[in-house]
């Protein structure tokens, strides 16, 4: 009789036993000051026994009559159509979802109907309190709340925490039995997610990279903040930022676009919005990556700061590798003049001085061979190139690479913190559900990238650059700020495209003790191109709020009181000087810039001639007007 | 059964019953009174909306089954044999009024079966067959000897037996159709049938279920297939057999305890009925089977000694189809349950709720009783 009763026996446990589970509550997660940025709530879900619904009692009419009742109540309360929920109704399935993410009053309501057949259940539902705001950093969660996207996925055990489970007998119908198996596990709430990301520091960049954007005419902007010292990522934007909430609804503006997608456009459309350009994408660096060679050569002591380099073409194993200022030459210039005039074959001499070996081990130290392994999915790899000669060169002026924009930051990074490459991350601890600190985690410290004494040297370039090159839109009067421009064309078909730049800008402020590493990434913007118009700019305006946000307090100098004092400003002479670093200049003095005619697009200028002349007093923020050459409109390498 | 016509016996009209077959009727009612409350509570609180609903039903059906036992073992059984005819004729006529009456307000119709007449009170025809065919068969053999020599005895009873079955098959129902044949055969063969005709019977039989399996399609062939794998369909047509499975499963040797079952909370559709040995299965295990199944043979094995010891051919066929046909009862339910035999409704005596065949049973053994009472008053070493 009881052959295979064991078998039958689980088999009938299966049968009769509902394992139901009790779901644990999802961390929330907090920018550094312990703001929401993420939280759980309750929404309710409302599910039909389509059968039970209709009824069976014996009057079949009088069935029916309930039955249309119900549906309606439901339509009405639940706000949908009265056909849907008919068709629900009617159906013949046995359990069905009627509607979800109910809040609590409307689920009341249902209740209140107390239709036999309805049944409410309870769900966790994640909610973005700010909405369209560092999406990409957040990630997203799906309707099981499990994360699928970003923190959300990268931390999702932490977040998830463990459900409880109620064990319990029931009858053919789920109705519980009274006796039998009766077992409750409670569930254990996950953890607080502990954020670096400072939710005012991001809301100021979110709105200064979308003014950037339109100001430049560009396709997008990224930014990204990290404090130097620990890693810590203050700000990670992109623009745009989708809802969160509701990840798969088209960005403002789209929705038209989006109508028409097909299904596999949809799904690139939404995979675009979702991606975070700033750790999963790369970019090619350009002349921003000047300041990593400067600082190789530098620490090796193949340079210093007083050693001057002739600007002319150089041929590395058959190929002639020209300035961008070519065929107009900086002459000869001293090492911070060479990273002024981002000058190419200054650059190159510094890679052949240093030599394969020690150019990419520096390269290696700053990290940047591999991930910097921040905490978050999907980082990207950079492309460097070849071990050899050409790639040598040509990677000494950022061009030939790609890197991501969190390795460039985390390398600069290491540039503001005496030498010492943190790993960047984006979660600092965790917190229980009250904001207790559970657990801190330790910044980490990757690397020795390079000596306290070369990070001076090369910051006190970098804040040359700022104050009196091409880097001058970034100048803030009483702050401290070092920094470097740079534009790449992006690539196109296998080769660079002659209209579309990556225009970016990287800064340390202040420099006597630097709190951040600012990068701004202006992608493919119209009009004036250079990273000193475009992203520059962008960076002042978001340093400008920031810096005083993180109570740093401002030193004035002589010269930011005059400059401050909207007095006059004597016009300096620009002739000879390029496109780029006169707009720097002249930026870095109060003035408007205005070229004559309109540049062309990714055209190199040389300026020859200049309204009103040099020496001429004029008001600041009144208009020079720029007469140029073109020198090169293809050939424009490296910046 | 010659010898003992020839042996010098004593008449007891009226002695004391057969006390051991009481007890043991007794013991199975209220053992099954309480089972079947056991198995019926949650079902019942379920449909009735309180638990005591179909108990009280149950206790009706005893204490009524119990009044027509007494009533019965005081009857002096050979009056019955006039009965018998008018007996026999009043059930195959009940039998035929269901076929014919079938889709009309007097007859119920549940899964497509038409069962029962509503003639005030529920009958079912097929069950009342049974103790009419029992009367017959003991009234005509018992009136001669060599009765299965007897051509013409022999075609009555296997045409009688054939056109019962087809009454029952169309209704249709199985295992009565199957429970009525098996009970013919059987007083056939204690009246003498040849044991090669009984086996060119058995022969037929495997055939027939042979034929069923391979090559119809049709109703019976579900019912067979499911029987042999009811795994294979177990949300449909192997649902009760599977749930029983499961329910002998979860009691193992020694059961959840009385009133534990799990399975008798909806799963195993009216726990109370046929399937209720399942149910004892998980409630009082293994042990509370084999309990259960002592209690059928002791009851079996009286009945069949009180038929030994009867004073006539009568009483001794009487008390044989009785003992028969519980034994097939028995036998059946637990193939079923145990997914040896299509599934299909069958009354495990005393263990089943049910009004029609509780009062059958309680009916024959009420008639047996009275065998008894007439029976020889011998040791058993004299029946030599």
């Amino acid at each position: 009789m009881i052959i295979k009763g064991e078998e039958y026996s689980v088999m009938a446990v299966k049968q009769q036993t509902s394992d139901s589970v009790v779901s644990a509550t999802r961390g929330r997660i907090v920018d550094r000051n312990k703001n929401d940025l993420a939280i759980s709530s309750i929404a309710y879900t409302i599910w039909v026994r389509p059968a039970s619904v209709r009824g069976s009692g014996a009057d079949e009419s009088e069935n029916e009559a309930t039955t249309l009742l119900h549906i309606r109540q439901l339509a009405e309360t639940l706000e949908m159509e009265e056909e849907d929920v008919e068709s629900i109704v009617r159906s013949e399935s046995k359990l069905l979802r009627l509607k979800k993410y109910v809040d609590s009053d409307t689920a009341d309501a249902v209740r209140a109907f107390s239709i036999y057949g309805v049944e409410i259940t309870e769900d966790a539902k994640r909610y973005y309190p700010n909405g369209a705001f560092l999406s990409q950093v957040l990630g997203m969660t799906n309707d099981d709340n499990e994360g699928t996207g970003g923190l959300e996925l990268q931390y999702n055990s932490v977040l998830s925490g463990l459900d409880g489970r109620w064990i319990t007998n029931k009858d053919n119908k789920r109705n519980s039995l009274a006796y039998g198996v009766n077992e409750y596990y409670e569930a254990q709430n996950g953890a607080t997610l502990w954020s670096t990301v400072d939710q005012t520091i991001q809301k100021i960049v979110t709105q200064k990279i979308a003014q950037a954007v339109i100001d430049c005419k560009a396709q997008r902007a990224m930014c990204i903040i990290m404090d130097p010292n620990t890693g810590d990522i203050l700000a990670m934007a992109q623009t745009e930022d989708y809802d969160p909430n509701n990840p798969r609804d088209p960005l403002a503006g789209d929705e038209e676009d989006f109508e028409m997608m097909t299904t596999e456009q949809q799904v690139a459309y939404w995979n675009k919005n979702w991606r975070n350009f700033n750790i999963c994408d790369v970019y090619e660096p350009g002349s921003t990556f000047k300041l990593i060679t400067t600082s190789i050569a530098l620490e090796n002591g193949v340079t210093n700061m007083n050693d001057t380099f002739y600007c002319k073409p150089v041929t590395v194993a058959d190929y002639t590798l020209k300035c961008w200022y070519y065929p107009l030459s900086h002459g000869k210039e001293n090492l911070y003049q060479a990273v002024e005039n981002s000058c190419n074959p200054a650059m190159i001499t510094l890679a052949q001085k240093l030599g394969l070996e020690r150019f990419y081990t520096g390269i290696e130290s700053f990290g940047l061979t591999e991930k910097t392994g921040i905490d978050f999915p999907g980082e990207g790899s950079n492309i460097l190139q070849g071990y050899n000669q050409v790639g040598l060169a040509t990677m000494s002026y950022g061009q030939g690479i790609a890197i991501t924009p969190i390795s460039l930051v985390t390398a600069i990074g290491s540039i503001a913190n005496e030498g010492y490459l943190m790993q960047p991350r984006l979660v600092k601890g965790l917190l229980d559900e009250d904001g207790n600190v559970i657990e801190e985690f330790e910044p980490v410290v990757k690397s020795r990238t390079i000596s306290e004494q070369t990070a001076d040297e090369v910051l006190s370039i970098m804040e040359k650059v700022v104050n009196e090159g091409g880097s001058g839109k970034a100048k803030i009067p009483g702050y401290r700020i070092g920094g470097k421009t740079g534009t790449a064309s992006k690539p196109e078909g296998g080769g660079y495209s002659d209209t579309d730049v990556f225009a970016s800008f990287i800064g340390v402020a202040p420099i006597d003790d630097p709190q951040i590493v600012i990068l701004v990434i202006v992608d493919t913007p119209r009009g004036i191109l250079y990273g000193s118009n475009t992203a520059a700019p962008c960076a002042h305006d978001i340093m400008e709020e920031v810096l005083p946000y993180l109570g740093i307090q401002p030193e004035y100098t002589d010269a930011d009181y005059k400059t401050l004092k909207k007095g006059k400003v004597s016009v300096p002479d620009m002739t000879g000087k390029t496109g780029e670093s006169s707009v720097g200049v002249l930026g870095g003095l109060g003035l408007q810039v205005q070229f004559s005619p309109e540049l062309p697009a990714n055209a190199e200028i040389e300026v020859i001639d200049q309204y009103p002349k040099a020496g001429t007093s004029v008001v600041t923020d009144s208009y020079v007007t720029l007469y140029y050459n073109v020198i090169s409109s293809e050939e424009a390498e490296g910046e | 059964m010659s010898k003992i016509k020839k042996k010098k016996y004593t008449l007891h009209k009226f002695h004391d019953m057969d006390f051991a077959l009481v007890l043991v009727t007794l013991v199975l009612s209220l053992f099954g009174i309480v089972m079947a409350f056991s198995a019926s509570y949650y079902y019942s609180i379920s449909k009735f909306g309180s638990p005591y609903t179909l108990l009280r039903s149950n206790i009706i059906n005893y204490v009524l089954g119990w009044f027509i036992l007494l009533v019965f073992s005081r009857i002096d059984y050979h009056v019955l044999k006039k009965l018998a005819l008018p007996a026999i004729v009043i059930g195959l006529g009940l039998l035929v009024a269901v076929l014919a009456l079938r889709g009309t307000p007097f007859t119920l119709t549940i899964n497509n079966a038409t069962r029962w007449l509503k003639l005030g009170i529920s009958i079912m025809p097929g069950e009342l067959i049974k103790p009419a065919l029992i009367l017959f068969f003991a009234a005509v053999f018992s009136s001669n000897e060599n009765c299965m020599k007897n051509g013409k005895t022999l075609a009555i009873s296997i045409g009688l037996i054939v056109v019962i079955f087809f009454l029952i098959y169309k209704q249709p129902n199985l295992s009565t159709a199957c429970i009525v044949v098996l009970l013919g055969v059987v007083m056939m063969f204690v009246a003498g049938l040849n044991p090669l005709l009984l086996g060119g019977v058995g022969g037929l039989a495997v055939l027939l279920f042979s034929y069923l399996y391979f090559i119809d399609d049709g109703y019976m062939h579900t019912r067979v297939v499911t029987a042999l794998d009811p795994w294979a369909d177990a949300l449909g047509d192997g649902y009760q057999v599977v749930q029983s499975l499961l329910a002998f499963g979860s009691g193992g040797v020694f059961g959840r305890g009385l009133g534990q079952s799990i399975q008798k909370t909806l799963y195993l559709p009216e726990p109370q009925s046929d399937f209720i040995l399942p149910i004892i299965g998980e409630e009082i295990g293994f042990v509370g089977i084999i309990a259960l199944l002592i209690l059928y043979a002791i009851l079996i094995g009286r009945i069949i000694s009180i038929a030994l010891r009867s004073k006539d051919r009568f009483g001794a066929y009487l008390a044989c189809g009785t003992g028969a046909l519980l034994a097939i009862h028995v036998i059946l339910n637990i193939m079923v349950v145990t997914a040896t035999f299509p599934p299909t409704g069958v009354f495990l005596p005393f263990m089943s709720q049910g009004g029609n065949a509780t009062w059958v049973f309680l009916a024959l053994i009420g008639i047996t009783l009275n065998v008894s009472r007439q029976a020889r008053e011998i040791p058993e070493d004299e029946t030599e």
